[in-house]
């Protein structure tokens, strides 16, 4: 890393230092696009402030913006756990108007949320590297895990010994296969869950508490 | 001169460190990128153009699972800027890695510090997103921006393949290799790349323009 880098993690060391030390983590929400990471940060807002983040969509870029939820309190063990969650864009490295093209949109619009999800992307990217004090990231387990989105984000996400939980996601559905998110980052713990069934959500919770509180 | 202050209208060359902390003119921290095709002088033929050869910042960050690709080639390199040839190219994001600490002072910002959107309620995604985008520039911005830009190129707005516009796309993925326009609403993503910019994008635009939004001036001054 550059020079700037470093100088900035030694200076919001020191911020970090001097405020509250109790300041509420901030923990993104990533993963590949139509993963359920909206539907999670919905759920999870839901649950615990009465608010939900923003609309989910089978349609994947739906979210093309990061999105915030302040001063999430989250109850474990007669402990309260404060958190900010960012919910992020999809992840990936190729977008292409012509996928959105089947789900009945015009031309133009499918233009439109294909340059709107590459901004997206390149603003994950870019709070991924400034300002996320740990990462939730959501696999949807019917699909393969070992994609080249997945090995990069993973591995930026360890180099910069952020906390992380893996949350494999849509257990509901009868492809899913838990198991090989566990194989593919044996070196995280691997939770399975459905977000949109709200199936797990306990010990998603109190393993949030206890990697981020 | 591929940036363009969209305060003031100042250009920089590419690469330009002046750019880091700022515009000198305005204290603006929005700039445009301003394809060297859309100038006087046609793309591609001008190995001497005044960013190419005087900045090759060869500094591009160590990402964390190793280097990027087209590292190390950069000093003199500015000899044949062909649209594969990406080593020479002196990028924004590859300036913004020089050691100049001191220099940031001037800027005065906040949405760099929080970019995301505070939910206050339920809204409509339309709205909450065309909110989030105006909070980072105001369409205003973007759109004088623009037409700054347009005075000086060719007058008709971009709409589909003209001709030119091979040669623009060709010369932005040239500058800007975290994102690859492949054609209009298909774009490739370079995310070690992205990740190891320091710049922000905020606005992406068809025929060759961005709007970016350098840094914030980190508070290092106050050390
Ligand atoms: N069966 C099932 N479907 C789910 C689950 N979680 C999310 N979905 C569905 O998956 C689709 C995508 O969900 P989103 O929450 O919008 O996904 P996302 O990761 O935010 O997607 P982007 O914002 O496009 O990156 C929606 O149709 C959701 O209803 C789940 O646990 N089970
Ligand atoms: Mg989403």
């Amino acid at each position: 890393m550059g020079l700037l880098t470093n100088l900035r993690d030694s200076i919001s060391r020191v911020t970090d230092g001097l405020f509250a030390a109790d300041e509420p983590k901030r923990i993104g929400i990533y993963g590949p696009p139509n993963a359920g990471k909206t539907t999670l940060a919905n759920r999870i807002a839901r649950d615990w402030t009465g608010d939900a983040v923003g609309p989910e969509s089978h349609i994947p870029h739906e979210t093309r913006r990061a999105r915030r939820k302040e001063g999430v309190e989250i109850e474990r063990n007669g402990r309260t756990v404060t958190i900010d969650i960012v919910d992020t864009p999809g992840v990936t490295t190729k977008v292409d108007y012509k996928e959105f093209l089947d789900h009945d949109m015009e031309k133009d619009d499918a233009v439109r949320r294909s340059r709107e999800a590459t901004e997206g992307v390149a603003e994950a990217m870019h709070w991924l590297r400034e300002d996320v004090d740990g990462v939730i990231y959501v696999l949807d387990s019917t699909t393969d895990p070992f994609t080249q989105v997945n090995t990069m984000l993973i591995g930026i996400i360890e180099s910069q010994d952020l906390p992380a939980l893996i949350l494999a996601n849509k257990t509901d559905l009868p492809g899913a296969d838990v198991q090989q998110i566990a194989n593919a980052f044996p070196q995280h713990e691997t939770i399975p869950l459905s977000a949109l069934e709200g199936d797990n959500m306990d010990e998603v919770y109190t393993k949030i508490a206890e990697y981020f509180g | 001169m591929p940036h363009q202050c969209t305060t003031c209208g100042r250009t920089f060359p590419d690469g330009s460190k002046e750019m880091l902390s700022g515009c000198p003119d305005c204290g603006g921290n929005k700039f445009q990128f301003k394809p060297a095709g859309a100038t006087e002088e046609p793309a591609g033929d001008d190995a001497g153009s005044p960013g190419a050869s005087a900045d090759p910042s060869p500094s591009t960050p160590e990402g964390p699972t190793g280097s990027t690709a087209d590292q190390g080639t950069s000093d003199g390199a500015a000899a044949d800027p062909t649209p594969d040839e990406r080593a020479a190219d002196p990028s924004p994001g590859e300036a913004a890695d020089a050691t100049r600490p001191d220099a940031a002072a001037s800027a005065d910002r906040s949405s760099e510090t929080d970019g995301t959107e505070q939910i206050a309620d339920r809204s409509d995604e339309d709205t909450a997103q065309a909110s989030a985008r105006s909070e980072v520039v105001s369409p205003d911005e973007l759109d004088r921006a623009s037409r700054e830009v347009e005075n000086t190129e060719d007058p008709s707005p971009a709409e589909g393949e003209q001709p030119g516009i091979d040669a623009l796309r060709d010369e932005l993925n040239d500058q800007f290799e975290s994102i690859r326009i492949v054609s209009p609403g298909q774009y490739e993503l370079n995310l070690m790349e992205l990740y190891d910019r320091q710049e922000y994008i905020i606005s992406l635009q068809e025929d060759g323009r961005y709007v970016i939004e350098m840094p914030d001036a980190w508070g290092i001054q106050d050390e």
